[in-house]
């Protein structure tokens, strides 16, 4: 790709990992979630894999690694659903401080392996498109 | 077999008429119990200021769960099949 594309998207990935970290992590909080924190972060990974190669990409995060993430945010996903959001609802992280950072529960942890689920899930599609 | 199908098809379509016609009235709800109880105590129950995503990850965990579990197989199904044959994996188990 062009220079300029490489050069703007370069500085544009920072920008929009950290919103969709905001996303994600402020999800219990403000509008925003698992979803679309998730779908932003993998758009940011998308935007470098057009204007660059996607060679270049997956050097860093390669085929493996993104199963690997995927794997372990979904048994995360699936042992806190089943089985900690009914035991442990009031102790973990609960300050029971409405608005606070560390307040919600289980919300936070299952917000953050969703949307682990949910950025493999495009870069896997992406790699496979791009390039077979 | 022919009548058969014709059969299953006119069930169904006798139990979605009935079940149509118990839903609420256009513009307006139902039971509102369920709604309530969210916006009264969902807060408190599980900690979270935002009631979509106290809905979403906390009462209707198991749902979520079931959304990840197909974004998982769509994921997976489009990785096979979009694979290249000499990559990766493959190769490792061709080998």
């Amino acid at each position: 790709m062009d220079t300029i594309v490489k050069s703007v998207s370069r500085l544009l990935f920072p920008l929009m990992l950290l919103f969709g970290l905001y996303l994600v992590l402020h999800a219990h909080l403000t509008p925003g979630g698992a979803f679309p924190g998730g779908a932003i972060i993998g758009t940011a990974f998308a935007l470098l894999v057009i204007s660059y190669t996607e060679q270049d990409v997956e050097h860093r995060l390669t085929r493996s690694e993104l199963i690997d993430i995927k794997s372990v945010a979904g048994i995360i996903l699936i042992i806190v659903i089943i089985r900690m959001s009914h035991l442990l609802r009031e102790e973990f992280l609960n300050t029971q401080t409405l608005f606070s950072l560390w307040s919600g529960g289980f919300t936070l942890l299952t917000n953050v392996a969703g949307s682990l689920m949910i950025i493999t899930a495009l870069v896997m599609i992406l790699y496979s498109l791009v390039r077979g | 077999m022919r009548f058969m199908r014709l059969f299953i098809i006119a069930v169904f379509g006798v139990l979605l008429a009935v079940a149509i016609g118990s839903l609420p009235a256009f513009g307006t709800w139902g039971s509102r119990e369920v709604a309530q109880y969210y916006i009264e105590n969902g807060a408190y129950r599980t900690g979270s200021a935002s009631i979509v995503n106290a809905i979403i990850w906390d009462f209707r965990g198991y749902d979520t769960m079931g959304e990840e579990t197909v974004l998982f197989t769509a994921a997976l199904g489009v990785f096979l099949i979009m694979r290249r044959k000499q990559y990766g994996y493959y190769r490792k188990v061709r080998k």
